[in-house]
């Protein structure tokens, strides 16, 4: 099955369901979550926050809290505002929004933190924080997208609600003469509900100080060296004097990616007042404070010749970034990975971020899955309509391995996908055929039965072309007793990653896998990786343990070969005994040969270190690509709306599995969420920016009832990396929530298309289209909602003067970046309306000509190569000493320009 | 979500918890098995003084055998109510309609009492009261009434009940052997509180339906009688029913709300749906209308 | 706020000590007696993770004060595996079947099935099935899907027929 295993041992761990390093603990009660932490002196933090969504702070009237025994502080902004805090994103750029750990004299959504309570138990701090008395003048806040194009500014010192801008409106009018061209063309729309991550265990915060400058911080993380990098850079601490620990997490699923203001808010208090202090979040603030996901409104057009080819796309995407966003985000992900598994000649988009006064954006699995859903679900709408199957609509476009290498029209290159061959290999376990008969025959008795198929590739294990994204450190030795201990900086918040790396060092090492110990969770040990973030672990760090494990079995065999005066190639391990070929009297165990390398030097080969370690950091291809297929049957109950699935087929390849039951696990815990997506979850907000789902029993997470048991086929084509294994982190997340729409159009087909599909797909939506009356009031309040109490902004009046002076000369420029502000001169020649000149940055300078000068106004145009060919289109507008204005960068949308004479 | 401070208090009698009550000047909330009112303490929903907790009073617990009826102790578990066989017995609607009930470790602990006292228009237990025609039986150091179930909802979460008086039985009607149970229940998961749900009985005798108890869960501020489609079945012959009609009548009964998971127009139009065809395979109709 | 001074056995152990009414008793096992196998994951009964044992009947920590657990006996998840280790069928169970992943809602998911299991002993596999799937509505993971719950069940089921 795996090309890469070289056979060093009897046992094949690699591929067999060991079971779980973790269970152990936790199934006995014995884990170690935030919460379980208990220190001497620790205290407890509940917070005060909005019920306002958006207004100024007219006063915090704290006396009777403050009073109450037990309190120990109340911490408000301008108390935090001594130790400063520059909050960044997963990317370690800044944050755009002028978001501070409290509220700065205002607020922005329901749930903005105001002050912390600080008392002798989470009780009485709750106590107490009833008891402070914020004063709000509200004012009308925005809510949705639509809200934000024309209602008041989010953040007042914005220019606009645009928080984030790429693509290009251009390209629509590029694109439209070819759809107009097209035999065929599709268009859908999308409006994806906001989720809420909901992993079992909130988020959580300890952070201990420790004498003058030191911390220990236990924190609910994706990995405790990015939780400790990032808190060191916010903050400005010593990263060497704060150690990170998260030894349990009960999920993340890319909520917890970063720490957020609360758990930052934690830590600076920890330093003002010099205790412990926790902070555990409850399920009402993980609803309705921490950061939600999703909240889309996408709609893709699609154009097709006559035999069902794709000829040209076009996407229009916006998304609902709330107030305080872990990162203003356009989600450019969608638009790079909608079309590298398809063969599409061109394809244009605009994506923008919308600053709302709702809670902030933050991940969640699969952050870009928008690709999968508009764009499978489109193409079964064009199948129905173009009048091919859907399997053989897929067949006619998507890029199967004989097609490459193939690189997509924006540029991604794809060298080993295999979503064709993982289609084929998902149509030959169904029989399509007799589904379609039984469909038919239940259509006569009133049952509506559906099949739905979508095929996807996603992006996996990057490193090395974002901040974060790195390779990984493994640390293995045999301890002198001839037990392995492995250091990792994976983290597992379910992930099983203890278990998986501890396979791949016992079958690469030749030793029982109940010898090898994993120890992970704690940023004092392994080395700086982001851990889980972009379904990595298994691609990165196993293809380190895998390389560590060879490279220390190198080392045993030659400490071996040189006590039984054999060669090294005579040497094997099997089972943790060390065997020398012809040579069975000298067997010898793996303690015995550690206890020579660690304690008689003089027994070892010369100029051997003793000892027996590897480190190993392995940094992998820049990104590894896992393809799937997956196969939805449902029942419609015409009369109810209510959505039975009947059966649900997952036919992925992800490489080397090294342990199908945790590749199945996430799978199976991703296409749950999935079902929650299509059919549950919904975190909707009420005109005045309240959100409505602040329990679980609003907020509708899936149930055992509502997930059929799924059926598995791996394909299992090596990648490129160490060991061949492709990431399988985020995928179920991705390719679910199509694969279940188009099981449900088609079954609803007889009735009519899902012509915008809203999300989720509630038993009322789904009689919507069984009866094509609005029986869910879903048109009615889309259509009346989005006008309501949301005044125009008024065109701000631009100040007149020219630019006295003129502009020759040198001037010092920023260029904000979607990768962060871009610092340089910029050199302006005028001859008339003529300009040339050059930008000099510390990379380089490029020399410009050709732009114009027109009153105040100048733009001119640049040819760049990195980081891929594209033009940029400086617009600038001078005035006296200082100068701002936009530059356009092609797919990568527009960045705001500003700056002063040098 | 901690609950605020509250004192409490366990008294051994129904008397002493009245005079409880009566002495906290409706400062005081009693708690039976705790299952809906945890969560509003925990969220600060419910902010009483005392707390006066009923699982010590004996009396208050079982089920037994009364004139024409059946009476159910307010303290009595939905587990053990599930197992009674005097209820299997005589109240087969009652029992399907429990089934439905939270989850198996809240009924292991939530009483009968607890869920009708409360009055949440979407759940069961209040509804089963109002269609079978229960009367609680109240207490307090007033002295004591009985309130026919269709009277005793006014709101969602309220009730007659005076913050002095405290549930004290449940009795439910006999209805006689060999009666129709009907009950539907759409919800979205095992457990939710219904989107739409209708339950009842119906005594026929000779081909005729001569008495009819029917309500609705989920289709208004409190549990609604279907008084309409009571009317049209009582008195009517089982081969002339014409199940849709009636089931537009059971829904002229009722005053759905919008909510993010359906809509008043779903509720009515499944509702509809719901009952006609509850009818239909309850009454072995044939040939549907 | 009164206090209230209660004892209780848990898991075999007894154990005294003065309450406030109003901590919940999911929270006196974390705080006060440091049974923090008990997770504390929703506070509003929906969730099922701080199910334990009371009296040998599962239910909600979180909807019950500690009071009133006085003079009763709660077996938490670390009561459930054998004093020398071995763990309880429903927790070998769940580990053979990769039935957990992140483990947070785990200690509620073993509580209701060694429940369930002891209550429907000597009844056939489809009855033990049918009871533990039901009784599994009341619980919600995030991390598995339930696929390896549910597999769990099934080898409960047929363990005990």
């Amino acid at each position: 099955m795996n090309i890469h295993a070289k056979s060093v041992g009897a046992v094949r761990y690699v591929g067999s369901r060991q079971p779980r390093k973790e269970d152990g603990r936790l199934l006995t009660g014995r884990g170690q979550f935030t919460d379980d932490i208990r220190l001497p002196g620790m205290l407890h933090i509940a917070y005060v926050r909005s019920a306002a969504a958006r207004g100024r702070i007219v006063s915090i009237d704290m006396d009777a809290a403050r009073e109450m025994p037990g309190v120990h502080a109340i911490y408000t902004q301008a108390d935090l505002a001594a130790v400063p805090v520059a909050m960044q994103t997963f990317f370690f750029t800044p944050i755009e929004a002028p978001v501070t750990l409290l509220a700065d004299g205002r607020v922005a959504c329901v749930g903005d933190p105001i002050a912390m309570v600080i008392a002798d138990s989470r009780a009485l701090a709750e106590d107490a924080a009833s008891l402070v008395e914020v004063v709000i003048e509200e004012e009308t806040p925005v809510v949705t997208i639509a809200d934000a194009k024309t209602g008041p500014l989010v953040h007042p010192d914005r220019d606009d609600n645009i928080s984030a801008e790429m693509g290009d409106e251009d390209t629509r009018e590029a694109i439209q003469p070819l759809l107009d061209g097209c035999a065929h063309v599709v268009s859908t729309r999308i409006r994806h509900q906001r989720i809420a991550q909901s992993p079992m265990e909130g988020r959580a915060c300890v952070a201990s100080p420790e004498g003058a400058g030191e911390m220990t911080v236990w924190i609910g993380c994706q990995s405790p060296h990015l939780a400790a990098r990032y808190i060191a850079l916010v903050l400005g601490l010593p990263a060497e004097a704060l150690r990170v620990i998260a030894k349990d997490v009960g999920g993340g699923f890319g909520l917890k990616n970063i720490p957020w203001r609360e758990e930052v808010a934690v830590i600076v208090a920890a330093k003002l007042l010099g205790r412990p202090l926790k902070w555990i979040e409850d399920r009402f603030e993980a609803l309705t404070a921490s950061s939600h996901a999703r909240d889309q409104d996408v709609s893709l057009t699609v154009g097709f010749d006559g035999e069902g080819h794709l000829q040209a796309a076009w996407c229009d995407y916006a998304c609902n970034n709330g107030a305080w966003p872990m990162g203003e985000d356009a989600n450019i992900a969608v638009h790079m990975f909608m079309w590298p598994a398809y063969k599409l000649p061109a394809y244009g988009f605009v994506t923008r971020g919308w600053y709302t006064n709702t809670m902030g954006l933050g991940a969640y699995r699969g952050p870009w899955a928008m690709e999968s859903l508009v764009r499978e679900t489109l193409l079964d709408k064009a199948a129905r309509k173009i009048g091919i199957d859907p399997v053989e609509l897929r067949r006619r476009n998507l890029v199967y391995l004989t097609d490459q290498p193939h690189t997509s029209t924006l540029g991604i290159p794809v060298t080993d996908i295999t979503p064709g061959e993982c289609l084929e290999k998902l149509v030959a376990s169904i029989d399509l055929a007799a589904f379609r008969k039984e469909q038919v025959e239940a259509r006569k008795q009133g049952r509506y039965l559906g099949i739905g198929i979508a095929t996807y590739i996603e992006p996996t294990g990057a490193a090395g072309s974002m901040a974060p994204m790195t390779g990984e450190t493994v640390h293995l030795r045999i301890e002198p007793t001839g037990k392995v201990v492995a250091m990792l900086s994976t983290h597992s918040q379910g992930h099983g990653t203890a278990t998986t790396m501890a396979q791949v060092i016992a079958q690469q090492l030749g030793v029982a896998y109940e010898d090898v110990a994993v120890y992970e969770g704690d940023s004092a040990i392994g080395a700086f990786s982001p851990g889980a973030a972009g379904s990595r672990q298994g691609v990165i760090a196993g293809g380190a343990t895998w390389r560590a494990a060879e490279m220390l079995a190198d080392k045993v065999k030659v400490v071996a070969a040189h006590l039984s005066n054999a060669s090294v190639e005579a040497i094997t391990i099997q089972g943790g005994m060390v065997h020398v070929a012809g040579a069975p009297e000298m067997t010898r165990s793996l303690r015995e040969i550690a206890e020579i390398a660690y304690g008689e030097p003089g027994r070892l080969p010369e100029g051997a270190a003793t000892g027996l370690e590897a480190q190993y950091r392995y940094q992998p291809p820049p990104m590894t690509m896992t393809s799937a297929a997956h196969c939805c049957m449902v029942e419609v109950d015409a009369e109810t709306g209510f959505v039975k699935i009947l059966r649900w087929i997952s036919s992925e390849d992800c490489g080397t599995v090294i342990n199908p039951g945790v590749v199945e696990g996430q799978i199976a815990g991703g296409l749950a969420q999935a079902i929650g997506q299509v059919l549950l979850e919904d975190m909707p907000y009420d005109a005045r920016g309240n959100p409505l789902a602040p329990t679980f029993k609003d907020y509708l997470m899936p149930a055992i009832s509502d997930v059929p048991d799924f059926e598995y086929l791996h394909a299992s084509t090596p990648s490129q990396t160490i060991g061949g294994m492709r990431g399988v982190g985020e995928g179920g997340c991705i390719i679910g929530p199509p694969t279940l729409v188009n099981a449900i159009a088609d079954a609803l087909s007889p009735f009519g298309e899902i012509e915008e599909l809203v999300l989720p797909l509630t038993p009322a939506r789904v009689l919507d289209v069984i009866e094509g009356r609005d029986i869910s009031g879903t048109r009615a309040h889309l259509e009346g909602g989005a006008s309501a109490a949301v005044e125009a902004v008024l065109p701000v009046e631009v100040a007149a003067p020219a630019a006295a002076g003129g502009i020759d000369g040198d001037w010092n420029m920023i260029l904000k970046t979607p990768m962060g502000p871009q610092v340089m001169v910029a050199h302006f020649d005028t001859d008339g309306s003529a300009v040339s000149g050059y930008l000099e940055a510390p990379e380089g300078r490029q020399d410009f000509a050709g732009g114009t000068l027109s009153g105040r106004q100048v733009k001119f145009e640049m040819k760049v190569e990195k980081p891929m060919k594209i033009t940029l289109k400086y617009d600038l507008l001078f005035d006296g000493d200082s100068m701002s204005g936009k530059c356009k960068m092609g797919m990568f949308g527009s960045a705001k320009v500003s700056g002063e004479r040098a | 979500m901690k609950p605020a401070p509250f004192d409490y208090v366990r008294p051994g009698s129904v008397e002493e918890a009245c005079r409880i009550l009566s002495e906290a000047g409706g400062g005081a909330t009693v708690i039976a098995g705790g299952q809906t009112l945890m969560p509003l303490l925990n969220l600060r929903m419910s902010q009483p003084f005392v707390l006066v907790d009923i699982n010590g009073i004996a009396q208050l617990k079982g089920v037994t055998r009364v004139e024409g009826g059946t009476r159910v102790g307010p303290a009595t578990r939905q587990a053990d109510a599930l197992g009674d066989k005097t209820l299997a017995r005589h109240l087969p609607a009652f029992i399907t309609a429990l089934g439905h009930v939270g989850h198996y470790q809240t009924r292991n602990r939530g009483t009968i009492g607890g869920s009708v006292a409360l009055g949440e228009p979407a759940a069961e237990m209040p509804a089963t009261a109002v269609a079978l025609g229960a009367h609680i039986e109240i207490a307090s150091i007033r002295g004591s009434r009985m309130v026919p179930a269709d009277a005793f909802y006014i709101g969602p979460y309220m009730t007659v009940l005076e913050p002095d008086e405290l549930v004290t039985g449940i009795v439910y009607p006999d209805w006689p052997d060999g009666h129709l149970v009907l009950f539907r229940e759409v919800a979205q998961r095992p457990g939710d509180f219904a989107l739409v749900g209708l339950v009842g009985a119906l005594e026929v005798e000779g081909g005729v339906i001569r008495r009819a108890g029917i309500a609705w869960f989920g289709m208004g501020p409190t549990p609604i009688r279907a008084r309409q489609a009571e009317a049209a079945l009582t008195g009517a012959s089982l081969t002339g029913i014409d199940a849709p009609g009636v089931a537009r009548a059971a829904v002229a009964d009722t005053a759905p709300f919008d909510d993010h998971h359906a809509s008043a127009e779903y509720r009515r139009t499944v509702g509809a749906r719901i009952f006609a065809r509850c009818l239909r395979e309850t009454l072995d109709i044939r040939s549907a209308a | 706020m009164s206090e209230h001074r209660i004892e209780l056995t848990v898991n075999g152990h007894r154990h005294a000590a003065l309450v406030e009414a109003r901590t919940s008793l999911g929270e006196f096992l974390r705080e006060e007696l440091g049974y923090t196998g008990t997770h504390l994951a929703c506070e509003h009964g929906v969730c099922g993770a701080c199910t334990v044992m009371v009296d040998g009947v599962a239910m909600r920590s979180c909807l019950m004060l500690a009071v009133q657990a006085n003079g009763g006996a709660v077996t938490t998840v670390e009561g459930l595996a054998e004093p020398d280790g071995t763990l309880h069928p429903v927790q070998q169970a769940l580990k053979d079947n990769f039935g957990l992943q992140c483990g947070f809602c785990t200690p509620g998911v073993a509580i209701t099935m060694a429940a369930v299991t002891r209550e429907n002993e000597g009844a056939g596999a489809g009855q033990i099935e049918k009871a533990l799937t039901a009784a599994m509505s009341g619980h919600i993971c995030r991390c598995t899907g339930y696929q390896g719950i549910r597999r769990a069940i099934r080898q409960l089921a047929g363990a005990t027929t």
